[in-house]
Order: structure tokens, then C-alpha cells, then sequence
């Protein structure tokens, strides 16, 4: 007991976090060595349990299993020093002040800023509306040739499929506060360069599910629409079309909710709006302030949330 | 000259799996033809390759008095627009209403536009409205075409292909997802617009009872190929064997 309590909690609560070097990525693979080894010493029975698998079946697979584990404690262990964690930092007196006096500031927001902080709320919803409304039909007409089944199986038309998947992939992962950087340079800071910003992303993902509902319909009245000697226009227009109306009207509504959530955070970065706003008060460290817009913020993602998802299931 | 020739007629799907291997037949106007064979037998690849939905790789097809094996937009079009088609699972447009599915037979004959904004001449909704009553469904035109019952649903579906003006209409398993009631019902509306309005119809059954009641002639295919060219009351027992599989027994639809 004197042991533990002289030497392992005193050096436990002094101890600092170990730097990523050749020093702890030595002890990473060690640990990691010798947490496989007890894995092995006790036939896997810890993976077994964890995976609820019977995994021990032949040479090959008892190999991988075990490499797997190594893998995964490596990683962890690993990312534990990596990115610093330090208990010892969360829970220090000094933190914890630091924490309290935020938490409290936040806790008793100063509503003289509420004026200020409605209308750029505002903005931001506005922001997030008119992105969707731009996005919509431009995504709506993209939709057709991003959808395998209407394209078909002409290598010219395979190919117009493929390098507009392609091209709204990468859309994709250029995430939306990249896009509303580019544009506060482009067309200067405010909701704006946040709107387009928004609208970019915004095209790429409904195009994304559209084009999926697209692919999902019924085949019969494709067939029977292009029996009746129908053109392709006809078809999509009649088949294709009547089967996506209310799914496209649902992922519409939920993408407006999304970006009222995102034109928030383009507003960090010069998108306008509420975001804008926050980290004025934030840079000028007034906390009470702060504490309000996060108030208001919360507040109406939340009512959107609500709202969006009770006409979502309306449409059904 | 018949309506429909089909000549040594393949189908080969791209994994290889031959569907048809070679059928040749003819129709004549206004024939009863029915085609029967397990599922799996090519009868709907068939059906298909009449109006070309589905692509042929080989033989010919020849529709009135015209090589249509190889025709290609407008032309195939019009081919299309000329025969009108019934589905086992109906294919109407759900969220529509019933007057608005039967004139989408009108489609093939409509120019493009003008028909995507519904701008049907009044002349085509009178013949939409004289097909549902031939139909008996006319009470129903305003209505959803998803809230209609199957047997319904499939009258539907015979007053738009009827709204083609067609001379050939191809029912595929017309019959398969209804109750026996219903389907002597959709059977009579196939059969009267055969008699009464001379249109031939070409369509793929499974029951034999109905077979015998509606046909007036009987293709029969096994895997691809076809095994009895005939009347429908010269299914013997032995006929019934050798296309069905020794284990088959029948099965009466009254």
C-alpha cells in the first residue's frame, strides 16, 4: 500500500505525455508484440470473445487473426500518443478553471446581442435556402446522366457516367469551408461567398442521391412507357420521374437543414451569417456573448431538425 | 402474308446464358396465340424481342410486311406504337391518375414536348375515356392509379395499350398475380378486344384451363426452343410431360 501510495500515484499524476519518436514507436510495436503473444498463449480467447467469432480455423487464418491484433493494439497505442491524449492535462486545477470560467460565461449569456444575433441568424438560414434552391434543378438535370440505368450500355454514354461520377466525387471531398475560403478571396467575405460555397457542395451530394433514387426505381413502367414507342425524354419524363418526386422532395428538405448546420460553420471562415458573428465575439473573448449565439444556434438547428424530419415523414 | 413472321429468331443474354435458340413462327391477324413453357423457357425474353425491348442477337422479325429487325429511332418508335403490351405487374404509373396511364399509350404518336406537359388533344381524351369504358373502368378515371385493386389495375393497362390503336397487343403473364376470378375477368377484356375489335394478341399463360378456354393456337418452348406448334385441345397428357418435366401435374384454374 506505502508503494502505491508514495510512488505510483505521485509519478501517475506527474507524468507528462510521451512524444512521437523512435522512443514510443518502440514501445508501441513492444506492447503491441507482447499483446499478441498473450493473445496466442491463451489460444485468442480474448479476440473470441470480442468478436463473438470462431476464428481459430486453420494456419492461415489463425496468421491473420493474429496480425490483426497486433494491428489494431499497435494503432491504438499508437494513436493514444500521437495525438497526445493526457489525462493529466485534462484533469490539472488549471484546465479546470480555465473550463469553469467558459462554462459559466456561456452559462450566463448577455441577450443585449440578440438583436444583432436574429438577423444574422437570418443570413445564415437565408444562406443555406438560397444554396439549396440554386442547387436544385442544376442537380435535378445532373442526376439523369449520373444514373446507370439511364445511360445504359453505349460506351459513350458509360463514359459520361463515369467522368461525371468522378467529377462529383472529388466535388465531394473538397469539404465546404475549402470551397467558402476560394470564394471569400473570389467575391470578398460575407454570405455570399458562403452561399456559393455551399451551393458546390450542394449539387454534389443531391446530384449523388438523386442519381441513386434514379437507380433504385421500379424497371415495369420504364418497360411499359418505352412500349407504347415512347422517346427516351418520355420515358424519363414519365417512368422515371413520377417514382423520384417524393424521395427528391425529401433529400431536398434534409440537404436545407444540413446546410443551415454548414453555412454556420462557413461563417468561420468568411462565409457571413451567425458564424461570421461568433468568432468576432470569440477573437474579442466575450464569452457571454458567445454563450448567446451558441444559445441560438442550437436552438434553431434543433427546431429545423424537428421540422425537417416531421415532413420528411409526412412524405413518405 | 402473315402479321408477325419470326425467323430462327436468338436471344443471348451477356453472361451468356442462351434464352432462344433459333424459334421461328408466324402469326397470323387476329390470332388468339398463346405461349406456355416453365418459367425460365425464354416466353418473356420472346414477348421482348417482338417490340424489341429487348435486343435480339439473331434471325429476323418481320411485322407487317416490314424487316423490323434492325430499325432504330423514329422507326422503331412507330414500330413500338403499333403494338400495344400488358405486364404481369401491371406498370402503370402509381402516382398518376387512371385517365392520364391510358393516355400515355398516346405517347409513341405525340410529339415529345407537347406531351411532357400534357397537352393531350381533346380528340386522344375521348379515345382514352371510350377505352377505359371498354374496359368497364370509366368510374375510375379520376382516380390514383395505385389505389386500384390488381385486377382493376390490369384493365387499366388493357385500355392504354388499347389507346395505341394497336394492331398486335403482347400480354406477358397478364393473369399471373390475380385471383382466379379476377383473372377469367382480365382473360374476357384480352379475348373481346380479339374477337370484337380483331386485334391479335400473342400472350405467355401458365395455366393450362386457361389455355384451352382462350387460345386459338399454343406455342409451347422449353429452354429456348420450341417444343409444340398447335391447338390448344391437342395438349395430350404426353404434350403435357414433355414440356412441363415427367414430374409436372396440372394444375386447374377454374
Amino acid at each position: 500500500m506505502a508503494l502505491l501510495e508514495r510512488i505510483v500515484v505521485p509519478s501517475l499524476l506527474d507524468a507528462q505525455p510521451l512524444a512521437f519518436g523512435p522512443i514510443s514507436i518502440g514501445l508501441i510495436i513492444a506492447g503491441s508484440i507482447a499483446w499478441m503473444l498473450f493473445g496466442l498463449l491463451y489460444g485468442a480467447s480474448l479476440g473470441k470473445l470480442y468478436v463473438g467469432l470462431d476464428v481459430a480455423d486453420g494456419p492461415a487464418r489463425t496468421l491473420t487473426y493474429h496480425l490483426g491484433w497486433f494491428a489494431l493494439t499497435a494503432f491504438i497505442l499508437g494513436g493514444w500518443i500521437i495525438t497526445d491524449i493526457s489525462p493529466i492535462e485534462f484533469f490539472s486545477g488549471q484546465g479546470l478553471q480555465g473550463a469553469g470560467r467558459i462554462f459559466g460565461a456561456l452559462l450566463t449569456p448577455e441577450f443585449d446581442v440578440i438583436g444583432e444575433a436574429l438577423s444574422a441568424m437570418v443570413v445564415t438560414i437565408f444562406t443555406a435556402f438560397m444554396a439549396t434552391v440554386i442547387a436544385v434543378p442544376l442537380s435535378f438535370l445532373l442526376s439523369f446522366p449520373a444514373a446507370r440505368n439511364v445511360m445504359g450500355r453505349g460506351v459513350a454514354a458509360r463514359t459520361v457516367y463515369y467522368v461525371l461520377r468522378a467529377f462529383l466525387n472529388i466535388m465531394r471531398s473538397m469539404e465546404p469551408i475549402i470551397w467558402a475560403i476560394v470564394f471569400s478571396v473570389w467575391v470578398g467575405i460575407g454570405p455570399f461567398a458562403g452561399m456559393l460555397a455551399l451551393v458546390i457542395h450542394t449539387i454534389a451530394s443531391l446530384t449523388k442521391q438523386y442519381s441513386e433514387q434514379i437507380e433504385d426505381v421500379d424497371d415495369g413502367p420504364i418497360e411499359a412507357i418505352s412500349a407504347t414507342g415512347a422517346g427516351r425524354l418520355q420515358v424519363l419524363w414519365f417512368a422515371i420521374v413520377p417514382q423520384c418526386v417524393i424521395p427528391f422532395l425529401s433529400f431536398t428538405i434534409y440537404r436545407w437543414d444540413i446546410n443551415v448546420r454548414m453555412a454556420t460553420i462557413i461563417g468561420f471562415v468568411g462565409g457571413g451569417g451567425i458564424g461570421t458573428l461568433l468568432t468576432q465575439y470569440q477573437g474579442l473573448a466575450r464569452y457571454h456573448e458567445v454563450g448567446t449565439l451558441i444559445i441560438l444556434i442550437t436552438a434553431v438547428v434543433w427546431m429545423l431538425d424537428v421540422v425537417s424530419s416531421r415532413v420528411r415523414q409526412a412524405l413518405r | 402474308m402473315a402479321l408477325l413472321s419470326v425467323r430462327n429468331l436468338t436471344h443471348t443474354y451477356p453472361n451468356g446464358f442462351h434464352s432462344l435458340k433459333g424459334i421461328s413462327f408466324d402469326v397470323e391477324a387476329g390470332e388468339f396465340l398463346v405461349v406456355i413453357g416453365l418459367s425460365g423457357s425464354g416466353k418473356s425474353t420472346l414477348l421482348r424481342c417482338l417490340n424489341r425491348l429487348i435486343e435480339p442477337t439473331g434471325g429476323s422479325l418481320s411485322f407487317n410486311n416490314s424487316d423490323v429487325s434492325h430499325i432504330t429511332g423514329d422507326a422503331l418508335r412507330a414500330h413500338r406504337a403499333e403494338i400495344g403490351m400488358v405486364f404481369q405487374h401491371f406498370n402503370l404509373i402509381g402516382r398518376h391518375n387512371v385517365l392520364n396511364n391510358v393516355l400515355y399509350g398516346a405517347l409513341g404518336s405525340s410529339p415529345t414536348i407537347s406531351s411532357m406537359l400534357r397537352r393531350f388533344t381533346v380528340e386522344q381524351i375521348r379515345r382514352a375515356n371510350e377505352a377505359l369504358r371498354v374496359v368497364g373502368i370509366s368510374e375510375k378515371a379520376n382516380v390514383r392509379a395505385d389505389t386500384l385493386s390488381g385486377g382493376q389495375q390490369q384493365r387499366v393497362a388493357i385500355a392504354r395499350a388499347l389507346m395505341q390503336d394497336p394492331k398486335l397487343v403482347l400480354a406477358d403473364e397478364p393473369v399471373a398475380s390475380l385471383d382466379p376470378a379476377t383473372s377469367h375477368s382480365v382473360m374476357t377484356y384480352l379475348e373481346r378486344i380479339n374477337t370484337d375489335m380483331g386485334t391479335t394478341v400473342i400472350c405467355n399463360l401458365h395455366f393450362l384451363s386457361l389455355v384451352r378456354q382462350y387460345a386459338s393456337r399454343v406455342i409451347a418452348l422449353k429452354s429456348g426452343e420450341i417444343v409444340f406448334n398447335g391447338q390448344p385441345l391437342e395438349i395430350t397428357e404426353e404434350w403435357f410431360r414433355t414440356i412441363y418435366g415427367d414430374e409436372a401435374v396440372e394444375v386447374e384454374v377454374r
